[in-house]
């Protein structure tokens, strides 16, 4: 199969249209991100997130009582019963998730005053404790027997990060292992706390602080270090265009995040710095091809035309290098989960963008460049400055020998 | 088939048969791929260690030391103040020039900067090169004090690292209970043993008022549980303690959990040689006093002391028997020179990481799938190089992991499944190229030859290009970002390598020069 051979699109006419899309899809973004303001995750802002799991209907009043100043959120499926606590950022630096789950337990959990094990909140170690202090299966205080006693606990554990949640005791005391003696002991001594913590952040104000300017110097030196080296390896144009597309590539991703109102964390950041260096792919693959154009044809050709003609050559190349890395995106984004949903949609735009502005914006800031330089349209082979004019401009390119594109 | 190409079929046979072996768990490694704390579950935390609570503490000791060299040599003791964590005034009583100490002070010159204020204080300042040394000092005993405490909890493969800012970063994986475990990390645990003057009160300042008036100066309130007849706690107790601490928790040898009168959890200690000597003169100097415990400035209990004893005794508390077992461990460890503030915690609990494993795992196979569907519709025969050379990649990438024993982290997988695609990116050019090449009617033999050669600076280029935003993305990062920097950057190399140099090998053995082959499959 084969697509896009023997092009030959005038993409040159198109990249004035094409800027002005960039600039209303980007002031698009900037006007949702001056309405709603951005979405800064706790990885900047500080603060704390809290994820639980509920073994019932989750008790919203009861949460929005207790956690006054927190939003709160269904995480995932309805079905899942789980919640997402975001705290505001504090004033001073401490462990906000942390006491944040130490009130719910007590507030929610009444039991677990009565010195009785939350099996649904209590870790291996507590469990271990457990089983080997009442000691039903009679194996002494011997190492041994903590040993044995903690691989039951933790087939327990992993029993409940398989059902997710302990609805029942019964549930725990059906973990593989699980002896009468030891179903009694839990029976006697534990219970089913009515949540599991899924997961808990806190960052402090200073830590926010400084991903916040260490994220913005990687996203800004990652771009110029791209610059630097595309200059070393071509010319300082196409260093500087690529620095130009790189600048376009984020803000696009940047307007569509601000237009889905997704949350600027770390791993954003981590997505815009792959782009960096991803999304100027398919530029290296287009200039890579003007410059050994410029090698083979001894012909003088308007520069617009040489962009031109390397860009139809180029084309099915472009679009496929982007277009491997697209389905697996696309897969992350379907199957890949809530952690990465985000990141998997700003890597997608940004490759896409990527692709979209090695046609457009590349060839734009090239030709632009070229004319502010002075060096005109001519630019191909050795030695042809003086002659600039001598090559008509023609909407189709003519290389001497003219390959089968 | 020509030598030359049997080396090259050796070296990718050996490459696959070295990461293979990496890979299946048992052969070489028990473990092959690690899994970060994101997909296991676990905990990491930064935690600033504020050495402010150290350089206090040393200038408090001079203070002290100050006043009593004062009263050896027969000087009139001055009065002190501290003005800050590292500043202290000595202040002379009236008629007393600050002259008069100048013997006393010339021993502290090596450490403090001393000046003479003008109302005729001597100011005491510890010089900023011990301060950063005893910053330094504090916080590599912190980091040693908590893997103590992490070694004795029993989590497997730890990280406890200082790093810039006086902050040290714990990483601990499969901690599923990390309420329990920042508790054991984070108590001071500085256990004291004071003698009790006047009779403890129900508020401060009547306690203080017991305190006979020369003492008031050298004692500190301290609170502790007050008690009813049935030993349950029903208020705050305030307890007068003199700020002479003769015995502390570094005398102590050992500590563990033994059963008190009521069978009530209590800590049995055992002291060192030198902490037995000690314990035996305050206790044998002081019999029918009380003796305050006090852990963490709070009183735990203040037993009389009925005989001398030397170097066994129990500390009473109200003690569940997780306390009491956490309270010895962190004994028996040694306490943190400076208290610990939480700058930063990721906690991922066990069963999220379960979740991420699977969506992780599926989102990539699904798009793995997609990727050998795509090769094979759009190259046909070629498209099977490129599939073998993706297989490879995956293998390659999965081994080298095991042998640099690197991390892998849910962005990690994203990571892996990304580089594949890129590694396709590397076959399109090359095989784009020979299609252009074949188009241009050169040979078979020579497309192939052509394409590859073309390709290969652009593909440098691709390359290089990620690569680098790879690096910024390591210096970037923390764990699960490090962990798809690492995983992107051997993608990376193992892409050059199948890219370029399996599938070249792959298209002259089906393909072979000599056959003259007419047709390609691309």
């Amino acid at each position: 199969m084969q697509l896009f051979v023997n092009t030959n699109y005038n993409f040159i006419k198109w990249r004035f249209a094409a800027i002005a899309f960039s600039i209303v899809w980007v002031l698009i973004g900037l006007a949702f991100y001056a309405r709603r303001g951005v979405n800064w995750g706790i990885d900047f802002a500080g603060g704390a997130n809290v994820v639980l799991r509920f073994r019932d209907a989750v008790p919203l009043d009861r949460l929005r009582a207790d956690l006054a100043d927190a939003s709160i959120q269904q995480y995932g499926k309805a079905e899942d019963r789980a919640v997402l606590i975001r705290l505001p950022m504090q004033k001073r630096e401490g462990d906000y998730a942390g006491l944040t789950v130490a009130r719910l337990n007590r507030d929610l959990n009444p039991e677990s005053a009565t010195g009785k094990v939350d099996l649904n909140f209590r870790g291996r170690d507590q469990i271990t404790d457990l089983l080997y202090t009442a000691d039903p299966d009679r194996k002494g205080t011997i190492d041994a027997a903590k040993q044995y006693y903690s691989t039951i606990a933790q087939n327990v554990i992993n029993k409940r990060s398989e059902l997710g949640i302990f609805r029942s005791i019964d549930q725990a005391t059906s973990a593989p292992g699980v002896t009468a003696g030891m179903a009694g002991v839990l029976r006697d001594k534990s219970f089913v706390g009515s949540f599991n913590v899924l997961n808990q952040e806190t960052v402090g104000p200073q830590v926010g602080k400084e991903l916040q300017g260490k994220a913005v110097w990687a996203v800004i030196l990652s771009t110029l270090a791209m610059g630097a080296y595309l200059w070393l390896r071509f010319d300082v144009m196409f260093g500087g265009a690529a620095v130009v597309c790189i600048i376009h590539d984020i803000c696009v991703s940047l307007a569509f995040l601000g237009i889905i109102n997704g949350e600027a964390s770390l791993n954003i950041v981590a997505a815009l710095l792959l782009i960096v260096g991803f999304s100027i792919n398919d530029t290296v693959v287009m200039y890579d091809r003007v410059r050994e154009n410029r090698r083979k044809t001894k012909t003088r050709m308007p520069f617009e035309d040489q962009l031109n003609h390397a860009m139809n050559q180029t084309l099915s190349r472009t679009i496929l290098t982007s277009g491997s890395v697209v389905i697996v995106l696309i897969a992350l984004l379907l199957f890949g989960g809530k952690v990465i949903h985000e990141f998997a949609w700003i890597l997608l735009i940004g490759v896409l963008a990527g692709t979209y502005s090695t046609i457009t914006i590349v060839p734009a800031v090239a030709i632009a460049w070229n004319n502010v330089t002075g060096r005109k349209r001519d630019i191909a082979g050795p030695g042809s400055r003086a002659r600039v004019e001598e090559t008509p401009r023609s909407e189709a390119p003519t290389p001497r020998k003219r390959k089968a594109v | 088939m020509n030598t030359n190409l049997w080396w090259k079929l050796l070296l990718i046979a050996a490459v696959l048969v070295l990461f293979t072996l990496a890979v299946i768990p048992g052969v070489l490694f028990q473990e092959p791929i690690r899994r970060g704390l994101d997909l296991k579950g676990g905990t990491h935390l930064v935690m600033r260690v504020n050495v402010g609570d150290a350089v206090r503490l040393e200038a408090d000791q001079a203070m002290e030391q100050f006043k009593s060299q004062s009263t050896k040599n027969s000087l009139p003791m001055p009065t002190t103040r501290r003005i800050n964590d590292s500043t202290f005034l000595a202040i002379p009583p009236a008629g007393v020039t600050a002259g008069a100490y100048d013997r006393l002070v010339a021993d502290y010159k090596n450490q403090y900067d001393v000046s003479t204020t003008p109302e005729g204080a001597i100011q005491f300042r510890i010089k900023p090169v011990s301060v950063s040394t005893i910053e330094r000092d504090t916080v590599s005993h912190v980091v040693e004090t908590i893997r103590n405490r992490i070694d004795a909890l029993g989590v497997t493969e730890p990280l406890i690292a200082p790093e810039s800012n006086n902050r040290v970063v714990i990483q601990l994986p499969g901690v599923d209970d990390p309420a329990r475990v920042k508790d054991i990390i984070k108590t001071t645990a500085q256990l004291q043993f004071r003698l009790v003057e006047g009779t403890s009160g129900t508020d401060p300042q009547s306690t203080l008022n017991t305190v006979p008036a020369n003492m008031k100066n050298d004692v500190d309130i301290l609170p502790g549980n007050r008690e009813n007849e049935l030993g349950q706690a029903v208020g705050t107790e305030f307890y007068a303690v003199r700020k002479v601490v003769p015995v502390t928790g570094t005398d102590l040898k050992n500590a563990r959990v033994q059963k008190g009168r009521l069978n009530e959890p209590v800590i049995g200690f055992s002291m060192t040689t030198d902490g037995a000597r000690k314990f035996g003169d305050l206790t044998g100097n002081n019999v029918g006093k009380q003796l305050a415990i006090v852990l963490d400035n709070k009183i735990q209990s203040a037993p009389r002391i009925n005989s001398r004893i030397d170097d066994q005794g129990v500390i009473e508390g109200r003690f569940t028997q997780q306390q009491a077992a956490d309270l010895a461990l962190v004994l028996r460890s040694g306490s943190l020179p400076a208290s610990l503030t939480t700058l930063e915690e990721r906690t991922v609990g066990p069963s999220l990481g379960r979740d991420s494993i699977r969506q992780g795992v599926l989102a990539s196979l699904i798009g793995f799938i997609g990727l050998i569907a795509a090769v094979l519709v759009y190259y046909r025969g070629a498209g099977i190089n490129a599939v073998l050379a993706l297989l490879l990649n995956l293998v390659i990438i999965l081994g080298m992991m095991a042998y640099f024993k690197a991390t892998l982290t849910l962005p990690g997988i994203a990571g892996i499944i990304l580089t594949l695609g890129m590694a396709v990116d590397s076959n399109v050019l090359v095989f784009e190229r020979i299609r252009e090449e074949l188009r241009e009617g050169k040979t078979v033999t020579a497309s192939i030859q052509q394409g590859f050669s073309r390709a290969f600076g652009t593909i440098i280029d691709t390359h290089m290009t990620t690569i680098i935003s790879a690096l910024f993305l390591f210096q970037f990062g923390t764990g699960p970002i490090k962990g798809f920097a690492v995983t992107l950057l051997i993608g990376l190399f193992a892409s050059v390598f199948t890219a370029f140099f399996v599938s070249r090998v792959i298209f002259d053995m089906v393909y072979k020069p000599s056959d003259r082959p007419k047709e390609i499959s691309i």
